[in-house]
């Protein structure tokens, strides 16, 4: 663990994918106390640019605040990115451990799905699942989770066909320990390195899918989404760079300081795979 | 035209105008474009926009109207009506041909009038159900025998409402499997030449237009460009030269309108006289009770609306008839202006305090799909301006086939919602207050369940008064009791820029616009 | 396991994987709210319960559930795959005519990646932890961070209204009506921004992936034998160390197939081209199911031949792989 955490505070883009992530989070749990009115209210004209009277990052097109908004459209990119991995997480590793530790014929259905998933084109699949669940927070949520899954249960499952077969897991059959009892207490401890750096990358992948989404229309029509923002200024640009390429950038900071955080997990994590 | 001199300005600050492609050879043509593709051609089967301005250049109508909103010979060359107001005569012209070289007879006319239209379109259904019978008295003269004068029977016979159609080309057939639906016949300066799906459609001259010098232009191409960026780029470079209503989003309105190139009408569309609107299901708690929709009113600031979300397009409608449009009375209505603490004042008289979170009510706001533009703008504008007194509106985005069946259904709290008076009340604005338009099951009828015996009678006799200062006393006493009952929730009156590439002129002739064809249409 | 018995064993396969994927398509689709007659209706502005029925028995709607599966199975195993609610032409046509239109933006996208991303991952890997190394690993990492759609967007402003090199939109130029050459090349010209657009983020994957491999490589035994044997550095690294990490990039390539429809509905909305992206898009919205049915089905057989092509390439470039599993 002291290994760990040294290798990961070693390397310095770990460190700065930290830090901003954290500013991040922070903004986000601070919005509200940040600034009075919420980032739906009207506080001028439309399109008005950044260093405008009271406006930093100037006006939408509707007249909103884009400071606001960019605030709290990292609150969504995040619950969304956070929630949607947990999700995945949750059944990736359920449907994985079972498949790698039992083998056989659960091994068999399991890839079997897994293989429908990466031949169906993933989007439109998350498209058609919003549109049919209506769009909404719930929808975009539940939707990315049942997209993103079978990634985590082709890791966990490898994990669990290698871990299976060695002496801590036979020493603990022998104990007389439960097959439920061995997955959760003896070989998902193990196999924890791997899901790790998958969610890591997952959550900023989520983020991404998240913005797409709002950014075709089909996010939740009553938030504020980075995406959403971004969608919103399809005809603006033209007159208003700055209502399109903020909320890009806010989206790829994120991204890029959690890709940064996943890569320090993965080098710290493996510390075979030298530079 | 009411357009904001600050924002016209503005597009300097924009990015750089696209600089005009330089085109080989298309000086006879125009150049059009299509949002999307329209399922079929055939106007009465399937009744949008688009379709419409097509067939506007394929299908004609008995008469045209000026701007003045008098009708004018068309299609017929003279017609009278008898004192009673129940018989309507019309001579048509003997020189008129079909695409395919047969001869445009009363047959047509009987045809289109009291089988075709009627069946196929529901607002001909409505103007039509007013006739006893249709007869030709002669190949050339056709007689309207109307149950009770309507007074409105000339105006729905615009071209929007009543093409004619071949009847030697659709009377015995399935109207909606007709082969001809996707390649139509009709009697107008252009015909009809190509589709290639995916792409455009070609409209070629009839060179054997009845009207002398027209058609002034060789065809017409209406060629496929889904998004707005792509129609605006399209404008600039030169590529089109028509961007018609809705075509470009009003974000962009004012480099369009900078633009050197280009020609901004506004009132291509007055005969339309359209009007967005927000409905409620009045059958549902509070949505019937008339405070709750003056204070819905009150809490919006419509000259807002206009200025920022339409950015200058348009004007704030106080009532259901546009106020360019015949009977509007200023005089009689009740205005709500934009005033939040009566808005309060209101919803507290009615019982709806503030509960937890300050939220008085919450409701759903079922939203037209529209990617991001206008609608979309409103509804959040809308949502914004409601939370500020305590009333929380959730919105639902939907899908046409979805908002049409629960419109239709009754299955919403509230909607967005735009509406054409189409030059009288009797064809355009009775529909949506008249208990006897409450149908389930049927889009763009009076869906609210708005239901008010004095309004029914109001509208009947004002439909059959022969005198127009009768009828104006009748529609000035329904506007006054609307009003006041704030019967439906007028948003704004619009007025659509068309524009058109400065090497074109005479593209806008009368109030219906691109509705009558682009005949007239010659090089500048 | 010979080659041949490989190739039928996965064709079985791929065939179950397509029957299930028609399957569990249609009850997904079959099961959301909406159906031809809402959306017909919707269209006409004209709907009441009459002209709803009539419409639903016409399209077989009325039917129970097992017998409308049974009917479209017949129907697709016969190359028919509906008719459009919303375009009321067969759907096979309308997805034959934009395929090629994706396809011809997919591959562009895929050689750029490719190849962009082995010269700047062999780059990278021969200095590893240089100064140029660095920037190639910043350098992808932003590619991997930065929203496709955003990217599209920020292209069109730079490269064609700010520079005014490129077209901003479509397939060619509208209205021109260009043949030939001339056509070829209006297409290569729109092709460029969203071809790049698309290309960026798998080339920022095939360059880390690349560099890895080469590393990695280049450490172990046999390349160390190659080398003190005296064989010269350029061919260690195409030879050896090259083809040896070629063989994940293959792997990453076949489950890149997806890109297919997938990935590129984005840049395809962006971009307004006319490919199967937008055309997916344009069924969801409208709800057009035979449309969205079609798509998937289609998809789904030509991501199987691809990764059918991707294993056998596979198992050619390491022959130390087994056939079959």
């Amino acid at each position: 663990m002291k290994k760990f955490a040294a290798v990961f505070l070693g390397r310095p883009m770990a460190l700065v994918g930290l830090a901003v992530f954290a500013a991040i989070v922070a903004t986000a749990l601070a919005a509200p106390l940040l600034f009075a009115r919420g980032p739906f209210t009207i506080v001028g004209m439309p399109l008005l640019p950044p260093g405008a009277p009271g406006l930093l990052a100037g006006s939408d097109v509707l007249g909103r605040d884009m400071l606001v908004g960019l605030a709290y459209g990292a609150r969504i990119s995040l619950l969304v990115g956070i929630t949607s991995t947990l999700g995945a997480v949750g059944i990736g590793v359920l449907l994985g451990a079972v498949a790698g530790y039992y083998g056989g014929v659960t091994d068999d259905l399991l890839m079997r799905v897994t293989e429908f998933f990466q031949i169906i084109p993933s989007f439109v699949l998350l498209m058609v699942l919003v549109a049919f669940l209506q769009p909404s927070l719930n929808s975009t949520v539940i939707g990315i989770a049942l997209i993103s899954w079978p990634q985590v249960a082709r890791v966990v499952r490898g994990e669990f066909l290698s871990l299976r077969g060695r002496e801590f897991v036979q020493a603990a059959r022998t104990l007389g320990m439960r097959d439920a009892a061995i997955i959760f207490t003896q070989i998902l401890p193990n196999a924890l390195p791997p899901i790790m750096v998958v969610s890591s990358m997952m959550v900023g992948s989520a983020i991404l899918t998240e913005s797409a989404l709002s950014f075709l229309g089909l996010g939740d029509p009553n938030l504020l989404s980075w995406g959403s923002m971004i969608g919103g200024s399809r005809s603006a640009m033209w007159v208003a760079w700055w209502t399109t390429v903020l909320p890009g950038l806010s989206i790829m900071v994120t991204v890029l300081a959690l890709n940064f955080i996943g890569d320090g997990l993965n080098d710290a994590l493996n510390p075979r795979r030298g530079r | 035209m009411a357009l904001d001199r600050r924002a016209i300005l503005g597009a300097a600050a924009g990015a750089p105008f696209f600089a005009a492609h330089a085109w080989a050879a298309r000086d006879g043509i125009i150049n059009a474009m299509m949002t999307d593709e329209p399922a079929t051609l055939c106007y009465p089967l399937f009744n949008t926009r688009l379709v419409q301005e097509i067939c506007g250049n394929i299908n004609e109508s008995l008469l045209l109207f000026d701007w003045q909103f008098r009708p004018q010979p068309n299609l017929a060359q003279a017609f009278e009506m008898s004192p009673d107001g129940l018989t309507y005569t019309f001579h048509l012209r003997s020189d008129v041909i079909w695409h395919d070289g047969a001869k445009f007879t009363a047959r047509d006319v009987v045809f289109s009038c009291a089988t075709m239209l009627p069946q196929l379109n529901p607002r001909s259904r409505n103007a039509f159900s007013h006739v006893a019978s249709v007869t030709a008295k002669d190949a050339y003269t056709v007689v309207f025998r109307l149950k009770e004068p309507f007074n409105a029977f000339l105006l729905s016979l615009m071209a929007s409402s009543a093409p004619m159609m071949p009847a030697h080309i659709y009377e015995g057939t399935d109207f909606r499997t007709n082969p001809f639906n996707i390649k139509p016949i009709g009697t107008g300066p252009f015909k009809f030449a190509q589709w290639k799906r995916g792409q455009f459609i070609h409209l070629t001259r009839n060179e054997h237009y009845w009207r002398p010098g027209q058609p002034g232009m060789d065809g017409i191409y209406y060629r496929v460009c889904p998004t707005p960026e792509q129609r605006m780029v399209a404008m600039e470079t030169g590529a089109v030269d028509l961007a018609l209503a809705d075509d470009i989003d009003t974000v962009v309105n004012s480099r369009l309108v900078a633009n050197p190139n280009l020609v901004a009408r506004a009132d291509a569309y007055n005969g339309t006289g359209e009007i967005r609107v927000m409905e409620l299901n009045q059958r549902r708690w509070p949505f019937g009770d008339r405070r709750f929709r003056a204070a819905f009113l009150h809490a919006l600031d419509r000259e807002f609306m206009v200025k920022a979300i339409n950015f200058g397009e348009g004007k704030v409608a106080h009532g259901p008839i546009p106020s360019t449009a015949p009977y509007y009375d200023d005089k009689v209505l009740t205005k709500y202006h934009h005033d939040p603490a009566k808005a309060r004042a209101l919803l507290d008289e009615m019982g709806l305090k503030p509960k937890l979170g300050g939220v008085r009510h919450r409701f759903g706001l079922m939203m037209v799909p529209d990617g991001g533009g206008a609608w979309t703008r409103g509804a959040q504008y809308v949502k914004q301006a409601l939370s500020e007194v305590g009333l929380a509106a959730e919105l639902e985005t939907t899908d046409w086939p979805t908002f049409s069946r629960r419109s239709g259904n009754w299955d919403f709290d509230c909607d967005t919602n735009s509406y054409g008076e189409y030059g009288d009340p009797a064809i355009g604005t009775s529909r949506f207050f008249l208990t006897s338009n409450i149908r389930k099951g049927v889009p763009l009828t009076n869906l609210q369940g708005y239901s008010n015996l004095e309004v029914d009678r109001l509208l009947g006799q004002a439909a059959v008064a022969i005198d127009r200062a009768e009828a104006q006393t009748h529609y000035s006493r329904l506007q006054q009791i609307l009003t006041h009952d704030a019967a439906m929730l007028w948003m704004y009156e619009r007025k659509p820029l068309l524009f058109h590439n400065r090497r074109l002129k005479n593209v806008v002739m009368g109030p219906n616009g691109p509705a009558d064809g682009f005949g007239a249409v010659t090089r500048a | 396991m010979s080659r041949l018995h490989f190739i039928a064993m996965r064709l079985v396969k791929t065939a179950l994987v397509v029957f299930a994927v028609v399957l569990l398509s249609f009850l997904l689709i079959r099961l959301a709210p909406g159906d031809a007659a809402t959306v017909m209706a919707g269209q006409s502005g004209y709907a009441d319960e009459a002209f709803m029925k009539s419409l639903r028995a016409e399209y077989g709607l009325d039917k129970p559930l097992p017998a409308q599966l049974a009917t479209y199975l017949g129907t697709v195993a016969r190359g028919d795959l509906g008719t459009s609610y919303v375009r009321r032409q067969p759907v096979l046509d309308i997805i034959l005519e934009r395929l090629p239109n994706t396809l011809l933006l997919d591959a562009f996208a895929l050689v750029v990646a490719i190849a962009g991303g082995v010269w700047l991952g062999a780059a990278a890997a021969r200095r590893p932890g240089s100064a140029g190394d660095a920037s190639v690993t910043v350098l992808s990492m932003l590619f991997y961070a930065v929203p496709q759609f955003w990217l599209g967007m920020m292209a069109v402003l730079v490269f064609s209204v700010w520079l005014a090199w490129l077209p901003p939109f479509g397939i060619e130029t509208m209205g021109a009506d260009y043949t030939g050459l001339a056509r070829a090349g209006d297409i290569a010209k729109h092709m460029v921004l969203p071809g790049m657009t698309l290309a960026l983020y798998y080339l920022a994957s095939y360059a880390r992936l690349t560099r890895t491999a080469m590393i990695e490589v280049a450490d172990q035994d046999f390349v160390k034998t190659a080398r003190a044997k005296g064989i010269r550095e350029s061919q260690v690294a195409r030879r050896h160390i090259l083809r040896n990490a070629l063989i994940p990039l293959v792997t990453f390539a076949g489950l890149q197939a997806s890109i297919l429809v997938g990935g590129s509905v984005l840049v395809e909305n962006v971009f307004s081209w006319p490919g199967i992206g937008t055309l997916a898009y344009e069924a969801v919205t409208a709800r057009d199911n035979p449309l969205l049915l079609g798509i998937f089905i289609v998809t789904a057989v030509l991501v199987s031949l691809f990764n059918l092509v991707t294993d056998i390439a596979y198992s050619i470039a390491d022959p130390r792989v087994e056939m079959g599993r």
